[in-house]
């Protein structure tokens, strides 16, 4: 006779029993993907409460999967093995930009995975080889990777550095794609700053020359990005116009993801609007896009977070915790683990709209999971700005303070200047 | 006094059809433009079928249509990974006005798929190439969901429990009320247990309200919802820097609850370092904070509640023993909602009417056909699980009566099943008579002659027998 199944062991027991180690990043992400919900707490009073570090993980079910995972770390080992070696072989024949464009393809690789300051690396490399190139093309690709990366990592003057010096060497070589991604990381540093005339600058530059070049995805992009800079100006015509336009773009381009991102643009419209039906309808259409483009479960995550945030802007609570709970699963199943820290602080915000101070414990995984997956400051300060904000709305004024006073230290030394004047308004409307 | 539940057709005339045609169904079928004639098809057979058919190319196109205006039916032809494709339509039709149902058509479709469609709420999945006899006889339960017979909720007498209400009459109910009247009066330590869901701090608060601490504070801890490591300091507090993130000094639970109640849900699921300190707390009746030195008493009326099988836990070693008798002083064992009977009905009714208010709905009615799939359901949740179905089933509603489509899929799912499930109570004949007549007078829109017709009676007949019943 089969001995019995013993209980599930928690996620959060299980994590404090792995040490922080790089080589063991894949294990990790093995055990969040292979946890579950205990069946038995679904509908029991801690169900809806339920966060990652509750859910339960069978040590046989990972022993399971464990080869399925072996064999992803193998090919990925394999590609950037085989990526370093056709450099190699590129350099044996002096053919400095296949030797770039190899280091460029394990960077994405790397990338793709999740693993940005590895893909960093790799970058680097390609762009100190191109340096040394007379053809300055390839220089141009490494810097727009670059660009991106730092983008990614919230490192905008980084990253405007690195377009800029792509875009320079782009137009004296006249290569139009690389100016017009240099034009539009430039923008995108610029918008990400909240350096509004600078960012349209750079759009209009770089729709001009793709306007020029037929250049018909990179057209759509940029008129979403000039949609969405419009809309953060609050001219809510010329956004409206600018996403049509991208639209049409888009679907004649043939990219589905870029549709979804277009919908996704003019949800976030429509919500700013208050036209809560509109912007669901849009949403639920990028859904729709979404599924008919390459599988992009990061970009369903995030308009899934978007549906989620406009329901609870709605007051449809219920809606909201359904969606999240999507989301949630998508981020746990899909290894996209760091946005759990944004799901779980909409969660923990969503209980405080229901006064319900058993939300706490939605702030503390995303406080834990900030620092154990996360790892940016940024994401910790602002759970802390929200946490602050649902302890002042069920009637902790002290822990409320102590919160917010924590999210601006933190905004402060990253120089985070919006987000901290907000944390500032905060508490002079506490103190008032 | 509560009412007798009614499952007879309510003295209302029948709700007149969705569709502004009745006799025609609107069906937007989505398949690719370079299908296999299935929208060909469907056009042929639309005419004599009394179907209003559109086409679109893709679930893009088709969520664009779906939020243009109502459909009946959406025909989703498959491609080629007809599981994931099925998720995404069910996800499509969520934000879909007037919840539309899903039918689906796949080239040879496996069981698998089949039990996926069933759990997604699919009404039928279809076989390709579509056959008119298949489509036709899918179509036709959509239909007759069209003709639900609106039967009225019963007035429910509630006894309210601070924001929650104990509701039910039913045999198992009422010996709950018996001992929880009896141990009100008391001040023993009382351990409610019964699956989730059931209302074990519904009756932790009753308790609390008629005993001798009801002026005081009634704090309810999950022992299950709170991290391992922050739950000792969330029910002892702590001192400031007792830990990182001791920001400032912080009063337990315990503390809180002084001269009230202090309810511990899901206890079971507490580590074994902290039952020993709870056990302390129960037998010295004083605590301390984490990070603290201070000895502080304690005056508070325990209650604890678990869904789990504590002999259980005390055999695996998982749950103190001396603890369990300290709680265990009285035991209160809630039922399951499907050992309720008819309970179910009055709760039904009473979370209609509580969601009708709060999302400002005129909700009068349910429908048979809702009613049944309620009866039907396994409640694994319990009554918990019914407030989230209804409190959805509120939302989506668009008219006074709720229906089987504004039920979750998960219920719509057993649908297919309504019609071969035997009856839990057995109706009179009458009772099935005048649900028969309700139908089909709903079928005809309230015409008495159509009606008839239908039936074969004479006109005169089915006069006096809608009088009878009060049709």
């Amino acid at each position: 006779m089969s001995e019995p199944l013993l209980p599930p062991v928690r996620v959060e027991q299980a994590l404090r029993l792995l040490p922080e180690l790089e080589a063991l990043g894949p294990l990790r992400a093995l055990l969040v993907s292979t946890s579950l919900p205990d069946e038995r707490a679904l509908w029991s009073s801690s169900g809806p409460y339920l966060t990652l570090g509750k859910r339960g993980v069978q040590p046989e079910e990972l022993r399971g999967r464990m080869p399925q995972a072996f064999h992803r770390i193998t090919a990925h080992l394999q590609m950037l093995y085989e990526a370093y070696v056709a450099a190699l072989e590129s350099q044996q024949r002096g053919d400095g930009a296949g030797a770039v464009a190899a280091l460029l393809h394990a960077g994405r690789v790397e990338e793709g995975v999740g693993r940005l300051l590895q893909a960093g690396a790799w970058y680097e490399v390609a762009l100190g080889v191109s340096a040394a190139l007379q053809d300055r093309r390839p220089e141009v690709e490494s810097l727009g990777a670059l660009g991106r990366l730092a983008l990614e990592l919230g490192q905008y003057a980084a990253g405007a550095r690195h377009f800029q010096r792509s875009l320079a060497l782009a137009e004296a070589e006249f290569d139009q794609v690389g100016a017009i991604a240099a034009c539009e990381g430039l923008g995108d540093a610029a918008l990400s700053q909240g350096e509004w005339s600078g960012a349209r600058a750079w759009y209009a530059r770089g729709l001009r020359l793709a306007e020029a070049s037929a250049a018909l995805r990179a057209v759509g992009r940029l008129e979403r990005q000039l949609g969405v800079l419009a809309r953060k100006q609050g001219d809510v015509a010329a956004a409206g116009e600018h996403l049509r336009r991208a639209r049409e773009r888009l679907e004649a381009a043939g990219a589905p993801e870029e549709v979804a991102r277009v919908l996704s643009a003019q949800g976030q419209l429509d919500a700013e609007l208050g036209r809560h039906g509109a912007a669901a309808a849009a949403y639920r259409e990028a859904l729709a896009w979404v599924q008919r483009g390459p599988r992009d479960a990061a970009l369903e995550l995030s308009i899934r977070i978007s549906l989620a945030e406009l329901q609870l802007a709605a007051g449809r609570l219920l809606e909201a915790d359904e969606e999240l709970r999507r989301a949630e699963q998508l981020a746990i199943a899909g290894n996209l683990t760091r946005r759990l820290t944004e799901i779980y602080t909409l969660m923990g915000r969503l209980r405080g709209a229901q006064d319900d101070e058993t939300g706490f414990v939605f702030f503390e995984q995303a406080i834990e999971l900030s620092k154990l997956l996360d790892r940016t400051p940024a994401a910790e300060a602002q759970v802390y700005l929200e946490y602050g904000l649902f302890r002042e709305r069920v009637g902790q004024r002290e822990e409320a303070r102590a919160y917010l006073e924590r999210a601006r230290e933190i905004f402060d030394s990253l120089g985070e200047a919006v987000a901290r004047e907000r944390v500032d308004a905060e508490l002079r409307k506490m103190s008032a | 006094m509560t009412r007798p539940i009614s499952t007879e057709p309510s003295p209302l005339l029948p709700a007149p059809p969705r569709t502004p045609d009745a006799r025609r169904c609107q069906v937007l079928v989505v398949a690719p433009e370079a299908g296999d004639g299935t929208v060909q098809s469907l056009g042929q057979w639309a005419g004599d079928a009394g179907l209003d058919v559109e086409a679109a190319a893709d679930l893009p196109r088709a969520v664009r249509q779906l939020a243009a205006r109502r459909w009946d039916v959406v025909l989703a032809i498959l491609g080629e990974r007809p599981d994931e494709e099925l998720s995404w339509w069910a996800d499509a039709l969520r934000g879909a006005a007037g919840t539309p149902r899903l039918l689906a058509a796949a080239h040879a479709p496996s069981m698998g798929l089949a039990l996926r469609g069933e759990k997604l709420g699919v009404l039928d999945l279809l076989s390709l190439p579509l056959r008119r006899d298949d489509l036709l006889k899918a179509l036709r339960r959509v239909l007759a969901a069209a003709t639900e017979v609106p039967v009225p909720l019963p007035e429910v007498r509630h006894q309210a429990v601070g924001p929650y209400a104990l509701v039910g009459q039913s045999p198992a109910m009422l010996e709950v009320y018996k001992l929880t009247a009896r141990v009100a009066a008391s001040s023993a330590t009382v351990l409610i247990q019964g699956e989730s869901g059931t209302g074990k701090e519904v009756v932790a608060r009753a308790i609390h309200l008629n005993g001798a601490k009801a002026a005081g504070s009634f704090v309810a801890v999950n022992c299950a919802a709170i991290p391992e490591n922050l739950l000792e300091s969330e029910l002892f507090g702590h001192e400031k820097g007792a830990f990182t993130g001791a920001i400032m000094r912080k009063m337990g639970r315990f503390e809180q609850a002084a001269g009230g109640t202090l309810f511990l849900d899901e206890i079971a699921d507490m580590s074994l370092a902290l039952q020993s300190k709870i056990l302390r707390a129960v037998q010295e009746r004083e605590i301390e904070r984490v990070g603290g030195t201070e000895t502080l008493p304690v005056d508070v009326r325990l209650i604890a509640a678990t869904n789990r099988d504590l002999q259980a836990a005390i055999a695996q070693g998982r749950f103190r023993e001396d603890l369990y008798y300290r709680l265990a002083v009285v035991t209160i064992r809630l039922p399951k909602l499907t050992d309720r009977g008819d309970d179910l009905v009055l709760l039904t009714a009473y979370f209609v009417r509580h969601f009708a208010e709060r999302y400002g709905k005129q909700i009068g009615v349910i429908s048979d056909r809702a009613l049944e799939l309620l009866r039907s359901h396994p409640w694994l949740g319990n009554v918990r699980e019914l407030r989230n179905v209804v409190e959805r089933a509120v939302i989506v509603a668009t008219d006074d009566m709720l229906r089987a489509e504004h039920l979750p899929e998960e219920l719509r799912g057993a649908e297919a099943a309504l019609a071969e499930r035997p009856q839990a109570a057995l109706p009179t004949l009458a009772e099935l008579e005048a649900r028969h007549i309700a139908r089909v007078l709903a079928h005809t829109n309230g015409q008495v002659g159509a009606a008839a017709e239908i039936l074969g009676i004479h006109r005169n007949t089915l006069t006096r027998k809608m009088k009878e019943y009060g049709l």
